[in-house]
């Protein structure tokens, strides 16, 4: 078992050099039998990798400490659900996981009907390069399948904090997302190569991007959720490097999906798609390099060795490689690029999207980043916290909300100012009434009731275009309302798909600029019998107890809860003593409704009638994590329509050779 | 002047305009990272500055005083030297023996610390490659480390 195991490695590398080498014969000979062999290779490639995680899964499952990765994250007692997600919880396995879905990926690429396509040895290669040096880091620092000296009796568990939902579906999704971004990172390159100047690498690989940023969002929502709920400091948020690095290529890809609409349907802006989608890629490289390298002081301590630097080497090499193939066709791409046509359109109005997101990028880049530059300009490590970023992104953010709301409004090529006020003018007065409203309502803090009134512009922007259209159907083909909503969703995904994704955006940016300006938050010790209020609540501490539950020691705190006067029951925050693990930690005790979450930390006790808590009320988090679904949702909506059709072009291509 | 180009260029306005919204909110919000022996050595010099600093927990002071929600206690680093701090909350997860913890905040004229964020650092957080010599000698080298 443990020669299977190590042998998979290997071969690994073994199979992707040689499929590579293949490719590149195929190519150079412009033999079909070379390129039939290297699918043959990617295919036993996808077959040697599976194997390796499903020995890995059995491992974890069946409690083989004579493994050290085994060993060192899971323990008899824990759930089997925890011992098999254990697969992610360090290097080795998270470094398996990559690979294995690159490999699928490759091998869903080379099997799937464009396998025809000239451009699919050159794709195929540069994936097979991700996985050969992916394999390679695997067998030089991070075998999952290590033994231990000696056999251990038990293992030493999964940490508590990773003891949660999140860890089943965060590091996947946000693998699934990183790792799919390498598939239209090797089309831009594989066209590049190939001078193929045409927006034929967007139409192929748009799902796959498509699909990429769904897993991007969904990991870092999903990441958010879980610190929210687990880490019990209040927050969804920090700034922290290990998570502006999973935020720095959804920014990236955002700006992507806008600026390939221009290229599909203008042709426009071809170096800096290629630019856009090749620094996408990179970063997903340099966020792992941030994340094991351990060259920032992050609260996330990973492990720090050798990993890190093969990251920044392998993604030094990718960058030069991608910067030369981009030079050398610099002339060609320019002489094919088209002017605008006017100041006042919709591709102006993208081009700006795509400034304020890359802007963005580069703040949370620089303010990430500005620890080390600091340190080797002045000497001393100055570290910018969570206040830089917010009075940063801040603004921008504001500015990508005014933006979404003019955006839908403005026509492709010449938009006429008269259509666009016309088409403005009620949405505009429902973000100027939520504004005066909010004023009169004693809404404090200019710069929230900005932030919110515009997204209310934004949001009713978004209503007013699925209303009009509705209406047109109506009119048009006498359906009924539901009818009609549904057919013209239908008929044209990719756009109403598109807006509803950015509804989704409108609530979760109502959660962020409310949890951030009017959250409150109570440090209190109490007595037995003790009541205090924060917001609308009053809480009384009624007792503190403690049970077991599968070897855990809980000490539970039982607070009454009123709210408006109204009794709404006990609320329970708990500290876990897990047998595995040396130290206590908390859990959180949440009680939501439609506008706020009442968040409770159980933070230390003297006695059984004496203890500190940690309150908050966080107004509209839970719109956050509904924003979510509701982006989830747009963009499925825009990745299972809107078919582009290729297949005109192929059969030109195909007649042509 | 082709349109391009004037479009290029009030793009590129904004981005300088961007550029400079980014570097003007550096200062307001910037933290020194300075180490525990520097502090000591030269209070003066730090003072008003907003710090942040990380050192090994010394266990046997923490003072936590539950009515006031004050916390006391001491950090020390490699050389030994210790910083006390002062911190108006309550104790972070992890609160033990040869933690790491890193404290960002303000240092006063008596030469105790008066920290506004109180965070601990386990090596084993997340990940637990170095857990199989999880031990406060693996700490204090770890730390060792980051110091250098």
């Amino acid at each position: 078992m443990y020669l299977i195991g190590n042998i998979t490695i290997y071969l690994g590398i073994v199979i992707a050099a040689y499929a590579l080498i293949a490719n590149i014969l195929g190519i150079r000979k412009h033999s079909k039998k070379w390129i039939e062999s290297a699918r043959g290779a990617v295919l036993s490639l996808i077959f040697v990798s599976l194997l390796a995680s499903f020995l890995l899964l059995y491992f974890l499952g069946t409690s083989q400490f004579q493994f050290e990765y085994v060993a060192s994250y899971t323990s008899l007692n824990l759930p089997m659900v925890y011992k098999l997600t254990a697969f992610w919880a360090g290097n080795a396995g998270s470094l398996l996981l990559w690979t294995v879905l690159l490999c699928l990926y490759t091998g869903i690429l080379v099997f799937s009907k464009e396998k025809r396509n000239p451009m699919m040895p050159y794709v195929s290669s540069i994936l097979l390069l991700n996985i050969l040096f992916f394999f390679t880091v695997m067998a030089l620092d991070g075998n999952p399948f290590a033994m231990t000296e000696t056999i251990p009796a038990d293992g030493k568990g999964l940490n508590p904090m990773l003891q949660h939902p999140g860890m089943i579906l965060h590091p996947v999704t946000l693998y699934l997302g990183y790792v799919g971004l390498a598939v239209p990172f090797a089309f831009a390159i594989g066209a590049l190569i190939l001078r193929r100047m045409d927006a034929e690498w967007i139409k192929l690989t748009r799902r796959w991007t498509i699909t990429a940023w769904l897993f991007l969002t969904l990991g870092n929502i999903i990441g958010g959720w879980w610190a929210y709920l687990e880490l019990g400091w209040g927050g969804y948020w920090a700034w922290d490097p290990v998570e502006n690095a999973s935020f720095l290529p959804w920014l990236t890809v955002s700006a992507f999906l806008h600026s390939v609409m221009i290229q599909e349907r203008k042709g426009m802006l071809k170096t800096w798609n290629i630019s856009l989608i090749i620094l996408s890629y990179i970063l997903t490289l340099f966020g792992t390099f941030l994340v094991r390298s351990g060259v920032l002081t992050s609260v996330h301590a990973f492990g720090s060795g050798p990993l890190g630097t093969y990251f920044l080497v392998f993604m030094a090499f990718m960058m030069l490689f991608s910067i030369y193939i981009v030079m050398t066709r610099y002339q060609l791409i320019k002489k094919e690029s088209i002017p605008i046509d006017s100041y006042f359109s919709k591709e102006s109005s993208f081009l700006l999207n795509n400034l304020i997101l890359v802007a963005g990028a580069f703040a949370v880049f620089w303010g990430s980043m500005y620890p080390l530059i600091s340190e080797a300009v002045t000497g001393t490590k100055i570290n910018v916290g969570a206040p830089y970023f917010d009075s940063v992104m801040a603004p921008i953010l504001l500015c990508l909300i005014l933006l979404m709301a003019v955006c839908p409004l403005i026509a492709w090529q010449k938009a006429t100012v008269e259509r666009f006020i016309k088409n403005a003018i009620w949405p505009l007065a429902a973000g100027i009434v939520s504004a005066i409203t909010l004023i009169i309502l004693g809404t404090k803090g200019i710069l929230a009731v900005i932030g919110l009134s515009s997204t209310i512009f934004m949001f009713a922007t978004h209503v007013q275009e699925f209303i009009q259209g509705t209406r047109a159907r109506m009119r048009a083909t006498k359906e009924n309302i539901f009818r009609a909503i549904y057919k013209l969703i239908r008929k044209n995904q990719r756009r109403y798909g598109g807006y509803i994704v950015h509804i989704g955006i409108a609530l979760i940016a109502v959660g962020v600029i409310a949890s951030h300006a009017y959250s409150e938050e109570v440090l209190k010790t109490v007595n037995l019998g003790e009541s205090f209020t924060i917001g609308d609540y009053e809480l009384t501490f009624k007792g503190l107890t403690e049970t077991t539950d599968k070897g855990n020691g809980i000490v539970v705190a039982d607070i009454g809860t009123t709210y408006r006067g109204k009794d709404v029951g006990t609320v329970q925050p708990e500290k876990v003593f897990y047998e595995s693990w040396p130290e206590p930690s908390t859990e959180v005790a949440i009680k939501t409704n439609w506008k706020e979450d009442l968040y409770l930390v159980l933070s230390s006790w003297e006695n059984r009638e004496k203890i500190t808590l940690q309150v908050k009320v966080n107004p509209f988090v839970s719109w956050i994590w509904a924003g979510g679904i509701i982006m989830i949702i747009g963009t499925a909506v825009a990745l299972v329509g809107g078919k582009t059709s290729t297949v005109g072009i192929w059969k030109a291509l195909r007649s042509g050779r | 002047m082709n349109k391009n180009k004037k479009i290029l260029s009030a793009l590129s306005l904004i981005a300088v305009a961007l550029i400079i919204m980014i570097f003007s909110s550096m200062p307001s919000a910037t933290s020194k990272e300075i180490t525990i022996t520097d502090i000591v050595e030269s209070t003066d010099k730090f003072e008003g500055d907003y710090i942040m600093t990380e050192g090994l927990l010394n266990k046997n002071s923490v003072q936590w005083n539950a009515d006031d929600i004050e916390l006391r206690f001491e950090i020390f680093d490699q050389n030994e030297t210790s910083l006390s701090v002062f911190y108006k909350g309550v104790q972070p997860d992890n609160f033990t023996e040869d933690v790491i913890v890193i404290v960002e905040g303000f240092i006063g004229e008596n030469g105790v610390f008066e920290a506004e964020k109180v965070m601990t650092k386990c090596p084993s957080k997340y990940e637990g490659e170095d857990m199989e010599n999880y031990d406060s000698e693996m700490h204090k080298e770890l730390y060792n480390d980051l110091q250098e």
